[in-house]
């Protein structure tokens, strides 16, 4: 049965969209696969790891019947990506072997039945929904997914804290070491939470999920809808509709961790701190990667010695005349969010070299960036 | 040590002395004190369940009862027999009586677990069979237990010779005793060829040693694979250069257990969710014990078509703490499908350190946001 006949591209495209979640080793083998389904004209991809499903589809299906199948992800989008650009491209079910031919080229690929691949259960209850666009979102995605904590045993710390409340839609994320946080106003908050003490609605949304979504998110004004449900996570955008379970626990208390009253503040050129810090970082130490910062008037100098005791200093001229500071802070976690941030002056403030400093952007009051020093 | 869980029961209940007495069962085959002070201990015939028995004394051996059988089968056997539970407890304590006994005689121990050690008396003046006959008394009198001793030139035919005089045996062999002594004993006296193993030699017609000391090397590598080919080959000639692990440092250290029937993660949800408890607290007191803490905490499932599967996470700092363990032991949960039914769960922690190699002040050392739930 000829499933569908199209340009390469037609079929790579949606194939790379959804096969970005499939695991390389995994305990079920029909996990590795792909779910091609065909109704009508339409020709849908699913795969899932069974935290989160992907489906997308493509149109200009041919041949009569409709049919479904599951085929190894990783093989097919090998084999589309390695044809031709031009190469006009057939996907054939034959007696449950998924036929791909292109040219002169044939290959035969054993297949798994659709029936026995777990699609996760789609939750219908009460939904909060709003729509933004996929730019928004993304950039609120890459101010805070590098502070995601991977692999933490406090688990509810491997994800992103989405939070809608008052008009607004927040994220946070934390290692525990540090935590970004990025906030953006609703246009179309759901009416049930704009009345006076509406219950805020937040989840969790797994490290993977975010990562997959900034991946397939475009820098465009398409919008984007997202549901929040009671243990899903829906996104739509494109033809892509993402499923997501979500981290089920509580997250900390963000607020708290935000210093509210700093004694000190210095305004640096983000890209001249930037820079000077990536020549430091080449002199850290590998395991530690601390680097000291020491403020005085006038001047921030940025020091480093690795464990074979060569040194870098570097030194920007600052408008900076409030208490000195001596400070040890992991280079690392200074670069995620100087390299994340696209504004041109940021604010670092403090109290002393032993309290949590806070980076922000002056007269935006949507980005916070809270880091604990490293005593070094 | 001889039939050494046993025996250690033995010593508690000396009416028992004499019948036949299987060590495997649970806290329900607790001896019951009746109200005329004697104690009524379970019958095997009466044991319903999957337990596998770890110890039997002389008398069941002579029913054909042998260790790491299932206990009902060994019931079919000998119906008669007395079933006490596993005391670890005690036998550890036990276990650390005879050693230090026998440590005040010969330095060089290696320790082979609760009841097995090798001795190094190589650099010892005394005549082997006077200081093994010592090395019994000194056990005796610190334990009330036997001991069966075998002085080899390796520790592979130490293992071997200890089994051919039990209990309370002293078996010397020397290097011509090979052929006479050894050979004649079937494949599996030699440790390290299992039941499979075992097996798979018979199909090739080879069941003593001696048919295996005469096999050719090449076949053998060719059915067994090169480096087990031979080893095979060089036990079979009492070859072993192993040297003595004095201060054998653990990789790891983990708990499991089987379960009495398949469990679900659904349907036994709690009862999974104690076992896991059960477990961590376990693991975390025998780290606490042994004074090592661990980065590395892992779990092992084996579902009931016995596939086995292992999970583990690596965390930022070791811990002892029976709710960290926990809490990684169910992150990596999280990271198996668990629709099918479970007969086995244990946990493991590795990447060990001990207390002294952590909390350098001279290191570096990142400060930690004050988290707390809302």
């Amino acid at each position: 049965m000829l499933l569908i006949k199209t340009r390469r591209d037609t079929l790579l495209a949606p194939l790379q969209a959804v096969s970005g979640i499939v695991e390389r080793r995994h305990t079920l083998p029909i996990l590795s696969n792909v779910l091609l389904e065909k109704k009508g004209d339409v020709l849908t991809f699913l795969a899932t790891d069974i935290e989160i499903q992907i489906t997308t589809s493509s149109t200009g299906a041919m041949g009569d019947g409709d049919g479904a199948i599951t085929v190894g992800a990783r093989k097919l989008q090998e084999i589309l990506r390695s044809l031709p650009e031009s190469a006009e491209v057939s996907l054939m079910l034959d007696d449950r072997r998924l036929q791909v031919k292109a040219g002169r080229s044939r290959f035969s690929l054993q297949t798994l039945p659709a029936d026995d691949f777990p699609c996760m259960a789609l939750s219908d209850a009460e939904i909060t929904k709003f729509t933004v666009t996929q730019k928004q979102f993304r950039h609120l995605l890459t101010q805070t997914s590098y502070s995601m904590a991977a692999q933490d045993v406090r688990y509810y710390l491997n994800g992103l804290l989405l939070l809608v409340d008052d008009g607004t839609l927040r994220a946070v994320a934390t290692d525990g070491h540090r935590l970004a946080y990025s906030s953006m106003p609703l246009d179309d908050v759901p009416e049930a939470l704009r009345q006076e003490g509406a219950a805020r609605k937040e989840l969790i949304v797994p490290r993977k999920t975010v990562i997959e979504l900034s991946r397939l998110l475009a820098d465009n004004d398409e919008p984007l809808t997202i549901e929040m449900l009671p243990s899903q996570a829906r996104f739509q955008f494109g033809q892509i509709n993402l499923v997501s379970k979500l981290i089920d626990g509580r997250f900390p208390d963000y607020e708290r961790v935000i210093p509210s009253s700093l004694r000190n503040v210095v305004s640096v050129n983000r890209a001249l701190l930037l820079q000077s810090m990536v020549r430091a970082a080449i002199l850290t130490n590998e395991k530690f990667r601390g680097v000291r910062l020491i403020l005085s008037e006038g001047s921030l100098k940025i020091m480093a010695a690795n464990a074979e005791q060569e040194e870098a200093q570097e030194e920007i001229e600052v408008d900076y005349s409030g208490e000195a500071l001596d400070v040890g802070f992991n280079v690392a976690y200074l670069l995620d969010v100087l390299n994340n941030t696209p504004d041109e002056t940021i604010e670092w403030g403090f109290n002393d070299a032993n309290s949590s400093a806070l980076l922000t952007i002056p007269g935006n009051d949507r980005f916070k960036y809270v880091v604990m020093p490293m005593r070094i | 040590m001889d039939a050494f869980y046993a025996s250690v029961d033995l010593l508690r209940y000396p009416e028992l002395r004499g019948q036949p007495l299987v060590i495997g069962g649970s806290n329900a085959q607790q001896p019951v004190v009746l109200v005329d002070g004697s104690r009524c201990f379970s019958r095997l015939r009466d044991y319903v369940g999957r337990g596998v028995i770890t110890t039997a004394t002389y008398e069941a051996r002579a029913l054909g009862v042998a260790s790491a059988m299932g206990i009902m089968k060994v019931a079919r056997l000998a119906p008669e027999a007395i079933l006490l539970p596993v005391d670890f407890a005690a036998y550890r304590h036990y276990s650390r009586l005879f050693k230090a006994a026998v440590a005040r005689i010969v330095p060089a121990i290696e320790d082979r677990g609760i009841d097995e050690i090798y001795l190094d008396l190589s650099a010892l003046a005394e005549d082997s069979r006077s200081l093994a006959q010592r090395i019994k008394e000194a056990v005796r009198q610190a334990t009330g237990l036997s001991c069966s001793i075998a002085v080899a030139a390796n520790k592979l035919l130490a293992k071997i010779g200890s089994d051919l005089d039990k209990p309370d045996g002293l078996t010397l062999l020397a290097a011509d005793d090979l052929a006479q002594r050894i050979w004649p004993l079937p494949v599996r006296k030699i440790n390290g060829i299992g039941p499979k193993a075992s097996a798979r030699l018979a199909e090739l017609g080879i069941h003593a040693i001696r048919q295996l000391a005469h096999a050719d090397t090449a076949l053998l590598q060719r059915h067994f694979g090169r480096g087990y080919g031979v080893w095979l080959s060089e036990a079979a000639h009492g070859i072993d250069d192993r040297p003595l692990l004095t201060s054998a440092e653990p990789k790891s250290i983990s708990r499991e257990t089987t379960f009495e029937r398949d469990l679900h993660v659904r349907d036994d949800r709690e009862t999974l969710s104690g076992v896991l408890i059960a477990l961590c607290r376990h693991v975390a007191e025998d780290l606490r014990r042994k004074s090592y803490r661990g980065r590395t905490i892992g779990v092992k499932l084996r579902f009931a078509d016995f596939q086995t599967v292992t999970r583990d996470l690596t965390l930022a700092a070791a811990t002892a703490d029976a709710h960290d363990i926990l809490r990684a032991a169910r992150e990596c949960l999280r990271r198996v499908p668990l629709e099918r039914k479970l007969r086995l769960l244990g946990v493991r922690v590795s990447t060990l350190a001990t207390r002294a190699d952590e909390d350098d002040p001279s290191e570096p050392r990142q400060g930690e946001l004050d988290l707390t739930k809302r």
